[in-house]
């Protein structure tokens, strides 16, 4: 019940505006869920299902996408020379809605399927969606694993209240040292870009790809860390996403409450339908699931594009039939063999250069960015720019790989519990310290937005 | 149909789709147990083991398998 009402507040602090909307969407959606259960035809529990799908989708679409469709569709018009001219509506975006949405999609879609019983409190349910720490930008929780944790009686644990902590200082740190520091590089590279050489840019590229798992992972880390001291786990948003072999391993590893949301609700029925079709309609599946995951965070044809890119990485992978290669990259090695570091880079590189889409306004700009990096250019040696911050900026963020790296196959990527009292100790100084000198303020997260 | 002979069917998929045969047909076996049993050869398998039984599922259906036994449960149910 405090969790409830602080995290009422806590939206409402966020933005009262749309508190009503939050709660309207908690209503609906407890309702539907009861009346999916109870109507005994099937026909009638689709109705609702159904009923529910169009709420959700509808308000994910009003709210967030409504300008895009205008938008376009004015522009198809104007090729056969309707000339309008379009003003498009003052429409603001409510926060975390991309994030509770989802989960309140996959509750219903999970009652009508019977994997769970429809929540009975609407207490209960109402802190399943708004539960502060994931609110805002996740992760995307699923019903089946976080009511039954609402339900029980918590209790207090030393371990995990001391595992949250720790949890908290690197999201902290990913986010306020490496983070910041990167993008204050990429903000001048990415808007100066014509400026520099292709060396540089490939530089701001790879910063930039830094920084978006930096503050993301941050957040993350930070949002399961303070969901910990209250005794409720959430699940875990990134593994070292990093340190993937293939583009199949990397999507395993990045962002994972929304991937696995997408494989459970778009790519599953999907490729279901589509299954008589053998790898064509695999493929089709695949590439239409990245679509949307592009397109989930936002609305714009970069997000589209850079979404089309990851789909089409996986088609050779289809077509030699090595989708699986789960086991970690240098399994309990310090140092990975020559053939999986090779992978490991230009899985990176990869990565790096889609990630440009993701940084740029249109998909223009974004071949134009890459444009500069395949110049002659590229071999010239970089520019030096901000002086001794880029060589500070590189050594923070080799440490923050370095650590993320010892840990790859712990529960979290700060996991340190097991090594002896002095080396914890040293290492939570450390990174404290390193967070106090390097350490920049900002006043947002880039998955804020979305 | 026998679960012996359900079981042997599966097998013989699961084979020839992962193209190898490293795992134990028990009742609690999960696909990820099984190497290369992942969410993408997954709907392949699905396919041949529709055409091997002569089935069709329903996508409810597939979100109830949780292993082998329950795989085995509703093939049978179904024949």
């Amino acid at each position: 019940m405090i969790l409830l009402v602080s995290s009422i507040i806590f939206y409402a602090y966020a933005d009262y505006r749309f508190l009503i909307l939050l709660v309207l969407s908690i209503i609906i959606n407890y309702y539907l869920g009861l009346k999916i259960r109870k109507a005994e035809k099937e026909v009638l529990q689709r109705r609702f299902l159904y009923l529910g799908l169009i709420f959700n989708i509808g308000l994910l679409i009003y709210f967030k996408y409504f300008n895009f469709f205008y938008e376009s569709f004015v522009k198809v018009l104007n090729v056969f020379s309707a000339d309008l001219s379009y003003n498009s509506l003052q429409i603001l975006l409510p926060l975390g809605i991309s994030f509770f949405t989802f989960q309140t999609l996959g509750y219903l879609i999970d009652v009508y399927n019977e994997e769970i019983e429809p929540s009975k409190n609407l207490l209960e349910f109402s802190l399943f969606v708004s539960y502060f720490p994931k609110i805002l930008s996740g992760p995307i929780e699923r019903a089946s694993k976080m009511m039954p944790q609402i339900k029980e009686k918590r209790n207090f644990s030393y371990d995990v209240f001391v595992d949250g902590l720790r949890q908290i200082l690197w999201g902290l740190f990913a986010k306020v040292v490496i983070a910041e520091n990167c993008a204050d590089f990429v903000d001048l590279i990415f808007d100066n870009y014509t400026d520099y050489s292709g060396s540089v840019l490939l530089i701001g590229a790879t910063f930039y790809a830094i920084q978006l798992y930096a503050d993301f992972s941050g957040y993350s880390n930070m949002a399961i860390g303070v969901s910990k001291l209250f005794g409720i786990q959430l699940m875990r948003n990134f593994a070292t996403p990093f340190f993937s072999k293939n583009i199949s391993d990397f999507w395993r590893k990045w962002h994972i409450s929304l991937t696995t949301w997408m494989l459970d609700y778009v790519f599953t029925p999907l490729s279901f339908t589509l299954r008589k079709y053998q790898k064509t309609g695999l493929i089709i599946s695949i590439v239409f699931t990245f679509v949307l995951v592009g397109f989930w965070h936002g609305a714009n044809w970069t997000f589209v594009f850079y979404g089309l890119l990851h789909g089409i990485y996986f088609i050779p992978l289809v077509y030699y039939g090595k989708l699986n290669s789960s086991k970690t990259t240098a399994e309990n090695n310090l140092i990975p063999s020559f053939k999986n570091s090779i992978k490991m880079v230009s899985l990176f590189m990869i990565i790096v250069l889609t990630d440009v889409f993701f940084r740029v306004d249109t998909v223009f700009l974004g071949f134009q960015y890459l444009q500069g990096i395949f110049s002659k250019s590229l071999f010239y040696s970089p520019e030096i720019i901000m002086g001794n911050t880029t060589y500070i900026t590189f050594a923070l963020v080799l440490f923050f790989l370095f650590i993320e790296w010892i840990n790859k196959e712990k529960s979290h990527d700060f996991d340190i519990r097991n090594y002896k009292l002095v080396v914890r100790w040293t290492c939570y100084t450390f990174v404290f310290v390193l967070t106090l000198i390097f350490g920049k303020t900002s006043e947002t997260f880039i998955y804020f937005q979305f | 149909m026998e679960t012996i002979t359900i079981k042997d069917t599966i097998r013989q998929v699961l084979e020839s789709i992962l193209n190898h045969n490293n795992f134990e047909m028990h009742d609690e076996l999960t696909a990820k147990d099984v190497d290369g049993w992942d969410s993408l050869s997954h709907m392949m398998i699905i396919t041949k083991i529709e055409e091997a039984f002569n089935i069709k599922f329903k996508l409810r259906d597939l979100n109830k398998l949780k292993n082998m036994g329950s795989l085995v449960s509703v093939i049978q149910s179904k024949l």
